[in-house]
């Protein structure tokens, strides 16, 4: 029996809701990222009554389809109402299927092609280091599929090269990589290319939280060891079929069961 | 072009503190002086043009004015979808600053010859796009856009023009106006060969110093004319297509690489863009009006 947090919990019944309400999906991609964005959130600093608070952390979310899960967060925090999500991906939403900064307080960045996420977070975080504000830290998410994109590893050389221990790329290693080009040793390689690295699983808070709290002098990336769809063995044995499906009522009522199970 | 680049950057930097300067191994000597004034805002990034973007707009994320800088079709078509995301659909402003117009580097062959960087630059929204033919429209115009918060293009080329010109962002020039039923419209360096062409042909002869956003307002004031578009790039010919009512006809690239090496001028002379084949299509056009 999974430990799944009770907040984590309601977070993915939310998704699960709002997927359903509005027929759009990502919801594997979602659920492995819960508990990274809930850890994220509960320990980096931010104020959702001030999102452009000058003092804050910076969040990109590199693997911008997992957006629903972000909202569900962002709104969780207190960044807004969560009935406004069940908008979600329609016409006029403000909450499209990737996030747009310009449209929901809290998102430093519009993203959703993947392999920009370091670059971008990379420059916000040499910004911070050129303006010497120590106290400031840039995260980032990654997916493990998106790290086939060559632009991830030339954002990680260039990261490293200017030695910027006030990054932290977060590898949400959930496997969704394994179908086309595999990469089966992420941390080795994210430490060839000159990060200090660790592994955890992804979703265990506390153990994220702590990692996330680190710094050392290069760029930290955490291997976060998750599972797509985690809270729902259909979608974790059906992670393809998944991706970007949204549930039928039946479907809805069996991966609620799933998820209150706590089997996977 | 590139010293009146360091030259105008560095005159800016004195107080301006929020510029950065983002290399991409290219030019970095050039800017030795830039990078013992100012180190901690001079980055020379390395062979990745991906990131040289995406750093740059990161950067721009948190107030920064970058200037990114590398050969020209590196930076615009390797790097496209970061341009058009990362820096437009974000609106991160920032500065790309390319060096390698056309065939400034001829004798490198097809792999750097540079033509489609600002027909496919102007197809991005809110972006400027911007040719200066000269070392006095590059000065003027960076100072004018550098810090205006949007993404702005500046191509820059090896072969600028020496000819003394008014410069006002989004102004063309008329040149020549003389009642004539042709119309020559041109941009870049290349207008030494065209007014050398038409030096006593009956054309009206109008310069655009910037592709985004075009001058309208001259094309439509020779739109009763036949208009020739003298151009060895692409950008130009559509920009002007794009106003209605005009009569435009293309001179310039074939649709073919230009597979040879040499100068520039080599490839301007096969390919008719010297001021003789030039003046000769002139004339044609002329004679078909």
């Amino acid at each position: 029996m999974n430990m799944m947090n009770p907040e984590c919990l309601k977070i993915r019944k939310e998704i699960l809701k709002i997927s359903k309400a509005t027929g759009h999906g990502h919801i594997p991609s979602c659920f492995s990222v819960v508990e990274i964005l809930y850890a994220l959130y509960d320990t980096i600093r931010h104020d959702p009554k001030n999102p452009s608070w000058d003092k804050r952390d910076i969040f990109i979310l590199s693997k911008g389809h997992a957006s629903l899960a972000l909202y569900c967060i962002l709104s969780e925090f207190g960044y807004f109402d969560i009935s406004k999500v069940y908008t979600f991906g329609q016409f006029e939403s403000s909450f499209g299927c990737h996030p747009d900064r310009f449209k929901i307080p809290g998102i430093e960045a519009s993203t959703g092609s993947l392999g920009h996420g370091i670059g971008l977070a990379a420059g916000a975080a040499l910004a911070l280091k050129i303006n010497n504000d120590l106290d400031r830290r840039v995260y980032t998410v990654i997916g493990d599929g998106e790290s086939n994109e060559g632009s991830v590893w030339e954002a990680v050389m260039v990261a490293t090269n200017l030695k910027l221990d006030n990054l932290t790329v977060i590898y949400d290693n959930n496997m969704s990589h394994a179908r086309g080009l595999q990469i089966p040793n992420p941390k080795e390689r994210l430490r060839a290319f000159g990060c200090e690295t660790s592994e955890v699983n992804g979703h265990d808070l506390r153990a994220l939280k702590k990692e996330f709290k680190k710094a050392g002098r290069n760029v930290r990336a955490v291997v976060a060891h998750t599972r797509k769809g985690y809270g729902c063995s259909t979608m974790v044995r059906n992670h393809y079929e998944w991706h970007r499906k949204a549930p039928s009522d039946q479907e809805f009522t069996q991966l609620l069961k799933e998820l209150d199970e706590k089997t996977v | 072009m590139r010293k009146q680049f360091r030259d105008t950057v560095l005159d800016l930097a004195k107080t301006d503190k929020k510029i950065v300067m983002v290399f991409g191994d290219v030019s970095v000597y050039l800017f030795a002086e830039f990078q013992a004034s100012y180190p901690s805002r001079f980055y020379n990034i390395g062979i990745c043009e991906n990131t040289l973007i995406s750093l740059g707009a990161g950067l721009s994320s948190q107030g920064f004015i970058p200037f990114v800088h590398t050969i020209n079709p590196f930076i615009t078509e390797r790097s496209y979808e970061q341009i058009k995301l990362d820096l437009c659909y974000n609106g991160f402003g920032a500065n790309l600053i390319s060096c390698g117009a056309s065939f400034d580097y001829a004798w490198d062959g097809a792999t750097h010859h540079a033509y489609t960087d600002m027909a496919i630059l102007r197809l991005l929204p809110d972006i400027e796009v911007i040719q200066p033919g000269s070392r006095k429209e590059l000065d003027i115009l960076l100072r004018s856009q550098y810090g205006n918060g949007k993404v702005t293009y500046f191509r820059l080329s090896d072969h600028p023009h020496t000819i003394e010109l008014p410069v006002e962002f989004g102004r063309a020039v008329v040149l020549k106006e003389g009642g004539s039923k042709v119309t020559v419209m041109t941009a870049g360096p290349m207008l030494e060969n065209v007014l050398e062409a038409c030096r006593d042909l009956d054309v009206n002869v109008v310069y655009f110093h910037a592709i985004k956003p075009i001058d309208q307002d001259a094309i439509r004031r020779f739109r009763h004319t036949k208009i020739l578009v003298v151009h060895d790039a692409f950008g130009l010919y559509e920009a002007i297509c794009e106003v209605p009512d005009v009569s435009v006809t293309y001179y310039g690239l074939p649709d073919k690489f230009c597979s040879w090496y040499g100068t520039l001028h080599d490839i301007r002379k096969r390919v008719g863009l010297d001021s003789f084949a030039i003046r000769e299509r002139i004339r044609r056009k002329i004679q078909e009006s």
